[in-house]
């Protein structure tokens, strides 16, 4: 799962979770002039609350996690609006341990920036594809790079890589199909009503 | 930007009773055995996961698997500190300390005089007793309104401060 709880993760990985949770807050705080902070505040209060939004998967459930919608409509300044909600829901909620945060921060909003990203150059690119594709490549692929960043992590800390990931994919895949479909349909009201927002 | 505040509320409209998604281990003595289970806050029983129990220098002292229900027990071998660590393969974990001698055991005879207090009634009230503690453990796991509330709250105002900070550096320059 996307927020791992204290006690899993080895020293190394803690560490450099840390420090690319760290690199990405401070790219992020450059990139956060005073007209967007508005939308990293708005994003960041969705991203908090999403992780509330629950679907039965099997036995257990998964929740939204809204990440690569962040990094689509925020690019790297999606990485302290992610922190800040990662943080909160740490501290309120339990999700997640608090000396992992920043492996769950680096988990999270590093795919969201990249996945994001990649969205934006294509929805720049309307010739190319369609605006839901670019909600699409972000929503599902910023799951998919979480999961495997999970995975990752896991496997570094001494467990079986491909046990973590296929038990990881029960639950990612249907995220990835809900997140995907919940992005683009999102995207394309966005370009049609409000295509300033994606600025 | 209202569309985005718009789809917040709805969120906050679905997420009312919230789900916490995390493995939680419930744990309790009775008799002279330990029970306890295990399911994820707000959701389905965690049933055949295995779970180990380490005595206070970390040895494994015994191997559990929760049935289907996501209950387990075991005899302690002896009186000590215990832990009990659960892990699923995705990154779940959930561990509790449990004190199987006498006084830190999760006692429920304090109030019962000693004299009317057998091993069968403290055994007795604990199978009584424990859904009720097990509830209350469930509650405790629970998303509250107010934490949702508090925490939007918290971020607006996190962000207004930094808005302020520039605004302000802004106007000194």
């Amino acid at each position: 799962m996307a927020h791992i709880p204290d006690g899993i993760v080895s020293t190394p990985v803690l560490l450099a979770g840390a420090v690319v949770a760290a690199g990405g807050i401070g790219l992020g705080l450059r990139r956060l002039t005073p007209e967007r902070l508005p939308k990293v505040a708005v994003l960041s209060a969705l991203f908090f609350v999403a992780s509330l939004v629950h679907f039965p998967v099997g036995l257990t459930s998964v929740h939204l996690m809204l990440g690569g919608l962040a990094g689509l409509l925020l690019g790297w300044a999606a990485f302290p609006a992610i922190a800040v909600g990662l943080i909160l829901q740490a501290v309120l909620f339990g999700f997640g341990g608090l000396l992992v945060l920043g492996v769950n921060i680096a988990n999270i909003a590093l795919p969201a920036v990249l996945l994001g990203l990649a969205g934006r150059g294509l929805l720049a690119r309307p010739a190319l594809a369609h605006p839901a594709f670019a909600g699409v490549v972000a929503g599902g692929g910023a799951v998919a790079g979480t999961a495997l960043m999970v995975a990752l992590s896991l496997a570094l800390s001494g467990r079986e890589f491909q046990v973590g990931a296929q038990a990881l994919a029960i639950t990612y895949v249907p995220l990835m199909v809900v997140e995907a479909v919940f992005t683009a349909a999102l995207l394309g009201l966005l370009v049609k009503v409000k295509p300033e927002a994606l600025r | 930007m209202r569309k985005i505040l718009c789809a917040l509320c709805l969120l906050l409209v679905c997420a009312s009773p919230a789900l916490a998604h995390k493995l939680k281990l419930f744990v309790t003595g009775e008799g002279g055995q330990v029970v306890g289970s295990l399911y994820f806050a707000g959701g389905g029983k965690a049933g055949q996961l295995d779970g180990l129990v380490l005595d206070s220098t970390g040895q494994v002292v015994a191997r559990l698997r929760t049935g289907d229900d996501g209950s387990f027990r075991f005899t302690p071998p002896d009186g000590g500190l215990y832990r009990i660590r659960f892990e699923t393969a995705d990154g779940h974990m959930a561990e509790t300390s449990i004190g199987t001698s006498a006084p830190s055991l999760p006692a429920t005879s304090a109030a019962i005089p000693a004299a009317v207090a057998t091993p069968d009634l403290d055994a007795a009230l604990a199978r009584q007793l424990r859904p009720l503690r097990e509830q209350i453990d469930a509650l405790e796991s629970r998303a509250r309104l107010s934490d949702i509330i508090g925490g939007i709250g918290f971020i607006f105002g996190l962000f207004g401060c930094y808005a302020w900070i520039t605004a302000w550096r802004k106007s000194r320059t």
